[in-house]
């Protein structure tokens, strides 16, 4: 791991750790409902002061806590408009299939390329510390995807470029 | 068959369905007054803001980084105008650069052991956060180091947002700076930032 990435996923981390911190609480505006606080905004009260870790100007989390969820959003680091395209694929690939990530979100907040959400149940049926386990596990990954991707296309690109070209040659 | 197309046509032309009532009723909870989560906070203008950066940067010039450190940690403002709080942002990253990595650790035990340590390296957690939020107030710091106003700084913070080497290295202070003060405060440092209200 480069000595850059490192203090960035600290820091995630140990947000991440303090932010998990959920417990059961139904929706004070629709009774008998029980609602992520987070995605309904119903109670101001409850909403607690969201915090953005950034890496530089292209790589952020925006952790948004409430009492019984939080919202986890990661701007995956895009440095050209292959990575971008890349990106958008990889991203629209997993949330295509949320059901079964559980806690992915299904469509990310604007301005982050992939949002989570996690509610008091699945910190109740999950353990905490491998969920945060995950989500950094999962930035790890994403970094060295893409680029792995990004090489793949090159290479393949250049041999089909010979290949439609050799008749010519 | 030509109801439901006239049932449809109705809603896509009339947005009164999409009203959020609640938000028109008093008693309803989307309208609690979160300013009662949180004592009321003196209001600062710009001059005091101004003068209180002055004061902190004469302190870093005499080599005082943990008295600069402390004086704008000890006034933060919670309650004004975003270009103040903006100020204020930069007065603190600012006082971050000019502290070598070396003397991070002694100094964050030596605020924290101090009296009201607990409540400072609660603002500076803030700060770092919002230092994070706001790339251009971030990278504002590394210019102030020649001497000109604040006003200048932001112009030149602003500028420099284009070139993604100088927030880097502005988030990384800011990044190794989070790192040591959960060192010291541990995680619950992490959580009162994020259940006050009182918001810098």
């Amino acid at each position: 791991m480069s000595q850059s990435l490192r203090p960035y996923l600290q820091a995630v981390r140990s947000s991440l750790t303090a932010a998990l911190c959920l417990s059961n609480f139904a929706s004070q505006t629709a009774e008998r409902h029980n609602v992520p606080e987070v995605e309904a905004r119903t109670s101001p009260e409850v909403l607690l002061t969201p915090l953005t870790i950034a890496r530089n100007e292209n790589e952020r989390v925006l952790i948004e806590p409430s009492i019984n969820s939080i919202r986890i959003s990661i701007k995956i680091k895009q440095a050209d408009e292959i990575e971008h395209i890349l990106v958008h694929k990889f991203t629209r690939f997993l949330t295509q299939r949320a059901e079964s990530f559980f806690i992915l979100r299904r469509k990310p907040i604007k301005g982050y390329d992939i949002s989570f959400l996690i509610t008091n149940f699945h910190t109740e049926e999950m353990l905490k510390n491998k969920l945060v386990d995950f989500i950094i596990e999962f930035m790890e990954e994403v970094d060295k995807e893409i680029s792995e991707m990004k090489l793949f296309l090159n290479a393949r690109a250049r041999f089909v470029a010979e290949s439609f070209l050799t008749p010519f040659d | 068959m030509s109801i439901i197309q006239q049932i449809t046509a109705d809603d896509l032309t009339d947005n009164w369905r999409r009203i959020n009532i609640d938000a028109l009723d008093p008693d309803s909870s989307l309208n609690f007054p979160t300013s009662s989560l949180h004592p009321p906070q003196p209001e600062i203008s710009e001059s005091d803001c101004r003068n209180l950066s002055s004061a902190v940067r004469q302190l870093l010039r005499g080599g005082d980084a943990e008295g600069a450190l402390r004086t704008c940690l000890e006034n933060p403002v919670y309650n004004g105008p975003d270009g103040v709080k903006e100020q204020h942002l930069g007065t603190v990253v600012e006082v971050l650069q000019s502290i070598k990595a070396s003397e991070m650790s002694p100094l964050l035990k030596r605020v924290y052991e101090g009296e009201g340590g607990v409540e400072l390296l609660d603002c500076l957690m803030k700060y770092l956060y919002k230092g994070m939020g706001s790339p251009g107030a971030g990278s504002g710091g590394v210019k102030v180091m020649t001497p000109q106003t604040t006003g200048f700084s932001q112009i030149g913070g602003g500028r420099n947002i284009s070139s993604g080497d100088s927030t880097g290295s502005a988030m990384s202070v800011l990044l190794s700076w989070h790192e040591k003060v959960v060192e010291v405060a541990g995680l619950g440092c992490i959580g009162r930032v994020m259940t006050d209200f009182r918001r810098v």
